[in-house]
């Protein structure tokens, strides 16, 4: 069975909220020094669910990145951990595309790819978080999607997979190929193993541009763009906090009994 | 782009009623046709949604389009995209509106892609541009460290996923006049490529997150499965639910509905009680509803506390047995 | 003249060499197919190097054989052990001195053949003296920690039946000969003269029947102890394979494993016993079972399922199973991990070298565990949860602890401080570097701000790396997780270079241990410094200027890294010592016997298994027994391990937990 997994790298998302840092001017986060980017958490779940699956039915995983020269660790990554290519694209036409652009270039490079059965992504970035890219992509490839996955197993020739609603699960039976939107709920990624690193390290990540893949241009122009970026700000909402205290924790604990009792 | 007008909001049936959000959704898509000087309309699916027409009329509908098809009656990706995109591409609405539920989270961005629209995924508050006239949807990004706001120039329709109550609910008014138009929404069985083999219910005992007056949450600090009984126990004096940091359920100390946050539940419990997190923006975007929210951690400079009325620095696990007690002891007088 | 006759009424006495070389050649036998088992396991530079080796092995033989230095930490043990050494090597030198003499002058005369009895008669008491001591405590007293097997028995037995024969033997020929001839003579062999007294009254002619025939048993029983040792390989092998274990034993840092070749390993750490070296199934079969380790093992003795003793005696099993299938043609070596060890054994450790810093026979513990780890985390992808998120922090974010658990970031805690940060292309000669957790969490930031401020103060040139400092890798590395760990120490390494740093200084015992002893096989030869070591420097060079008075009752804990792992006790002691001298109370376990604060081995993140109780609170009864005020020590692990456990006590009014360095600066201030 051969899977496509689109992932992003992100800044990482644990830095403390006091760090965070944006540009209002041009609606950009400026990410702490010293602070590496990471592969977004639901990206690096769906790499998972790639390599179960390829742990039960072998076959292929390639991962795709869109983004500048240093998502080729993030692909890296996702080599260690049981991925068998990886292809960046990357070109300066890709940069600050919108969900509908970032998934037209996605679409091509699958395209180029071809031969897939399945096509992963998380259920959505870690930084912009949009959740909308795998659904586009999705309709341009023109084959059915389904969002939220929790557990992916396949069997003749279908998907079946499980997904997350309010109050419990829906089972879903998709045809091949399709695409599935992977949520956290699948589980830790696997921490990669000894020969993953080795294959990982001496792994040639192709770079794949614009013309490579047959993206046109007026699709990439930021003027045709579905949705623009008006306005980033911090939201401000220092509480006052009053601190109780006692002798002990326990003592605190006590005291703290005494305020909320009144509250409920 | 210029013959698209009006605001449709697509609905929900839960129950045999118009779900919350969709009365939220009315009440907001209201305004924003008030401003606009167009029509509300909405749609409704489902075999019994004529039923629900003159509801949605009275919370601020003009128009109801109905499809009623029992291959409608439960969610189904493609059954819904196909009817959802014909209508759209008949009646060309200038802005759609979903909630961020469980339909509008699949839908959305699956109708966006085949109409070429703009979408704002779990927006916070939606608007209109007094000079432009067009849709501001206010979204959290980056984990709910920052807000953007973002329009959609050209594309259309200008979508938004709204989150649950961040908006008040309509209000009712069953004198109001509107139009119920039935829509022939062709479902054709064999569009329809995700089948949806089982729907798996868990029962929740006791109080249900989204609906308890007491959450208790717990973080990465809490250290195991087991020291979750501790939560619960506070959690059961005080006649609430216990809740969990994405952490925490990724650990598996808790079962992932259990989750409050971004990609969780948001819950605006009457008191949170956040327990050994440190307060992760994406978590606090799911707790910030809450009246009175207190934490308990170790670090005196945990995140939590910029946003907690009380607050205790201490290890939880001497702090909560007391707690718990003292409040066991209140409440027999 | 005073002498004896050696054969005395026993004619083809030589025979005896005979019957000696047929067992002599059946204990060869049975050594050289130990020696075969010993190389199921992979080569390894152990027996090159022989010239370096041979002046240790003689000091170690002087200090722990010869005087029993290890042993006599435990004085009931050890006691017993050392009279039962004492007593047959007398034994074997007398018997040597027979057969030697007996060919060249008959025997001893005179007064030296009285000496020679009356040692040789002591030796043989105290061995028996020895084994009584033995067999009470093994069958009456039973420690916990012995584990008894059969062959305890048997082999406890033939020595004891060896020594009651000889002085049986002794005195029968004293009854015959020198109790009536020169009963002066007799009194000298103390245990002889008693036999002889008991059998005074016996026959001549039953005197030498019994005589006769109890020589012939003493004798061919000693030659059926070589045979049955050589062909069990019985615990009475010890006295051949423990010496050779520890002229083979490593002479390299404690605790270090060796390198795995990245590109051409065939095997990730330790999956079958066949993936150990040689040199490590030597140490299965040098281990006694004394279970020293296991007294001494902080995870045991809070109740985890680990045993050192354990570990070794369940691979000793692999090895022998390996053994048995290769000889059955079948040449799979059955998994390591399972049952014995367990992987909560496995994990349990906290690599603070208790265990090999008692061992009498320097059994290397943590390379074995580190090597198991190793094949669960980087071949079976096996591990705790705890472990798993450590290590996938190391891997994204350059350092194991989380983002929001830390709630900094690397270089904050520069901000303000005016401080030498190498950026880009400069240099400098010494870099103070601070560690993760000295720059990452709060309690240990203040220790580190403390020790920029005692480094300034004192004029020392230094310079930091801020934000770009990363991990040293010890994390990784005790987890098995190999790979990062070669990541991090190659483009450490690197960032040195490019910065020319000749000397550094660090706070972290871990940090110091890894830089130092670990760096250099990686091609990082740097003058490494922990940071005791430099004020213990600056003080006695008239730098630092301390007052003495400082009204609090002190006690020093030896972090695990710094004293068994790097020696080094005393600096902190002297830096201690030139503030408040009479005031600093010793802990029962201190030095090299201290107790392991339970941060070690990544155990500082990976959590700690249920047991009867946590390590760091065991360690808190020892601090308390002390009297003291103030409990110093000098890691940032141990440092927050005893701020919890004073916490958890609810202590934090009575007792203190500081880093030296914090009490330095206090001391400082006040003149």
């Amino acid at each position: 069975m051969n899977t496509i997994v689109c992932v992003k790298q992100v800044p990482d998302p644990e830095i403390p909220p006091a760090k965070f840092k944006i540009d209002p001017e041009t609606k950009k986060v400026i990410p702490p020094a010293g602070v590496p980017p990471v592969i977004s958490v639901y990206d690096e779940r769906a790499v998972e669910a790639a390599c179960r699956l390829k742990d039960k039915h072998k076959g292929k995983i390639t991962v795709i990145s869109m983004g500048s020269g240093k998502a080729s660790d993030v692909i890296k990554h996702t080599i260690s951990m049981g991925a068998d290519e990886g292809f960046l694209l990357e070109d300066q036409a890709f940069e600050n595309l919108d969900s509908f652009g970032t998934a037209y270039v996605l679409a091509k490079a699958i395209q180029k790819i071809g031969g897939y059965d399945l096509v992963l992504c998380g259920r959505q970035a870690a930084d912009w978080g949009a959740g909308q890219v795998g659904s586009i992509l999705a309709e341009i490839l023109g084959i059915p999607v389904v969002t939220l996955a929790c557990d992916i197993q396949a069997a003749d020739k279908k998907f079946r997979v499980k997904r997350t609603v309010k109050d419990g699960f829906e089972v879903l039976e998709a045809p091949m190929p399709s695409l599935v939107t992977v949520s956290s709920e699948i589980g830790l990624p696997r921490l990669p193993g000894g020969v993953g690193l080795m294959l990982a390290r001496k792994k040639q990540i192709p770079v794949w541009k614009a013309q490579d893949i047959g993206a046109e241009a007026s699709q990439l122009d930021k003027a045709n763009a579905h949705t623009e970026i008006t306005g980033l700000s911090v939201p401000t909402r220092k509480t006052e906090c009053e601190m109780v205290t006692g002798g002990t924790p326990g003592e605190a604990g006590v005291n703290l009994a005494e305020k909320i009792s009144k509250l409920i | 782009m210029g013959s698209h007008k009006g605001v449709l909001v697509c609905g929900e049936i839960a129950e045999g009623k118009l779900s919350p959000i969709t009365i939220e959704l009315l009440g907001a898509g209201r305004k924003l046709a008030s401003e606009l000087d167009e029509d509300l309309s909405t749609l409704l699916m489902g075999s019994k949604a004529g039923g629900l027409g003159q509801d949605a009329i009275a919370y601020g509908a003009d128009k109801v389009y109905v499809a009623e098809d029992s291959l409608l009656d439960d969610y189904n990706s493609d059954a819904y995209t196909r009817v959802a995109a014909d209508l759209c591409q008949k009646v060309l609405p200038s802005i759609m509106l979903l909630g961020h539920t469980d339909v509008g989270c699949d839908l959305a961005p699956r109708l966006n892609g085949r109409l070429g629209g703009g979408l704002a995924m779990d927006c916070l508050a939606i608007s209109i541009d007094p000079a432009t006239k067009l849709l501001v949807s206010t979204r959290p990004v980056f984990g709910g460290n920052a807000h953007a706001t973002m329009v959609s120039k050209s594309a259309r329709p200008q979508m938004a996923t709204l989150r649950l109550k961040v908006v008040p609910p309509a209000e009712r008014n069953d004198s109001r006049q509107g139009q119920v138009i039935p829509f022939e929404g062709k479902v054709d069985p064999s569009a329809v490529k995700v089948k949806v083999v089982d729907r798996i219910k868990e029962e929740v005992e006791g109080v249900k997150l989204e609906d308890a007056e007491v959450v208790v949450s717990g973080g990465r600090g809490i250290g195991n499965a087991q020291n979750f009984g501790m939560l619960r126990e506070l959690a059961n004096i005080l006649g609430g639910a216990v809740g969990a940091t994405r952490p925490a359920c990724d650990e598996g100390w808790a079962p992932t509905r259990l989750q409050v946050g971004q990609s969780g539940k948001v819950v605006s419990p009457k008191l949170y009680v956040a327990v050994a997190l440190s307060g992760a923006m994406s978590h606090i975007a799911g707790c910030l509803g809450s009246k009175v929210i207190v934490a308990i951690n170790k670090d005196k400079e945990a995140n939590i506390f910029n946003v907690a009325h009380f607050g205790i620095v201490g290890d939880y696990k001497e702090v909560l047995p007391a707690l718990t007690a003292k409040l066991k002891e209140l409440k027999s007088k | 003249m005073a002498s004896r006759e050696v054969f005395w009424n026993i004619p083809y006495g030589y025979v005896i060499y005979v019957l000696a070389a047929i067992a002599l050649t059946f204990w060869a036998f049975g050594f050289y197919r130990r020696y075969q088992l010993w190389h199921l396991g992979k080569p390894d530079d152990s027996s090159k190097n022989i010239g370096k080796r041979i002046p240790v092995f003689i000091r170690t033989t002087l200090v722990d054989v010869l005087a029993h230095r290890r042993f006599l930490r435990d004085p009931y043990p050890g006691m017993m052990h050392l009279i039962i050494f004492w007593g047959f090597i007398i034994l074997l030198l007398a018997s040597a001195v027979d057969a030697v003499t007996h060919y060249i002058i008959g025997h001893i005369i005179g007064t030296p053949y009285l000496w020679f009895k009356l040692i040789v008669n002591i030796g043989g008491l105290l061995a028996l003296a020895g084994i009584i001591m033995a067999a009470y405590r093994r069958y009456v007293s039973k420690p916990k920690r012995l584990n008894t097997l059969l062959d305890d028995g048997i082999g406890m037995a033939l020595i004891a039946a060896m020594l009651i024969t000889g002085f049986m033997v002794e005195g029968l020929r004293q009854a015959a000969t020198e109790l009536t001839l020169h009963p002066d003579w007799a009194v000298w062999s103390a245990g002889g003269f008693l036999v002889a007294k008991a059998f005074a009254d016996m026959s001549q002619s039953s005197l030498l029947f019994w005589h006769w025939s109890l020589w012939w048993f003493h004798s061919v029983l000693a030659l059926a102890a070589i045979i049955y040792s050589g062909l069990v390989f019985s615990k009475l092998q010890h006295v051949v394979v423990s010496p050779l274990n520890i002229f083979f034993r490593s002479l390299g840092p404690v605790g270090s494993p060796a390198p795995i070749d990245i590109e051409n390993a065939e095997t990730l750490g330790a999956a079958t016993i066949k993936d150990f070296t040689w040199k490590h199934l030597l140490d299965l079969d040098a281990c006694t079972n004394c279970g020293r380790c296991q007294d001494a093992c902080p995870a045991w003795a809070t109740g985890k399922p680990l045993s050192p003793r354990k570990v070794v005696q369940d691979l000793k099993v692999h090895m022998l199973k390996a053994a048995n299938n290769q000889a059955n043609q079948s040449d799979s070596a059955p998994t390591l991990v399972g049952e014995a060890p367990s992987e909560a054994e496995i994990w349990a450790c906290t690599t603070c070298a208790a265990c090999q810093e008692t061992c009498p026979v320097y059994v290397e513990h943590i390379v074995k565990i580190i090597d198991l780890r190793r094949n669960l985390v980087l071949a079976q992808s096996k591990m705790p949860e705890t472990a798993q998120l450590m290590l996938r922090n190391m891997q994204s974010r350059g350092h194991p602890w989380a983002g929001v658990q830390s709630l900094r970031l690397r270089g904050d805690w520069t901000s303000g401080l005016e401080l030498k940060i190498l950026a880009e292309g400069d240099s400098a000669n010494t870099l103070f570097w601070v560690g993760c957790t000295g720059a990452l969490v709060e309690r240990n930031v203040a220790a580190t701000l403390s020790m920029t401020r005692v480094l300034k103060a004192a004029g020392v040139d230094f310079a930091v790396l801020g934000e770009v400092e990363t991990c040293c890798g010890d994390p990784a590395r005790r987890a098995g997780y190999e790979f990062q760990f070669q990541v991090m120490a190659e483009q450490n390494i690197e960032i040195f270079k490019n910065h020319q740093i000749k000397e550094i200084i660090t706070s972290c015992p871990h940090c110091y241990h890894t830089i130092k002893n670990e760096y250099p096989r990686y091609g990082g030869d740097f003058k490494v410094v922990h940071y005791t070591q430099l004020i213990a420097d600056l003080i006695s060079q008239g730098r630092l200027k301390l007052a003495s008075k400082l009204n609090s009752i002190l006690t020093y804990h030896d972090p695990c890294y710094l004293g068994r792992y790097n020696g080094v006790y005393l600096e902190p002691r002297r830096v201690l010592e030139a503030i408040s001298k009479p005031r600093l109370e010793e802990m029962g376990r201190s030095r090299n016997t201290s107790f392991c604060c339970g941060g070690g081995g990544g155990h500082m993140w990976i959590e700690e298994q249920p047991g009867t109780t946590k390590i760091n609170q065991m360690r808190m009864e020892d601090i308390l027994k002390t009297g003291a005020e103030t409990v110093v020590t000098a890691c940032p692990y141990c440092l927050q391990m005893f701020e919890e456990s004073i916490e958890h006590k609810q202590m934090k009014d009575s007792l203190k937990a500081r880093d030296l360095v914090e009490v330095v600066e206090a001391a400082m201030k006040q003149s």
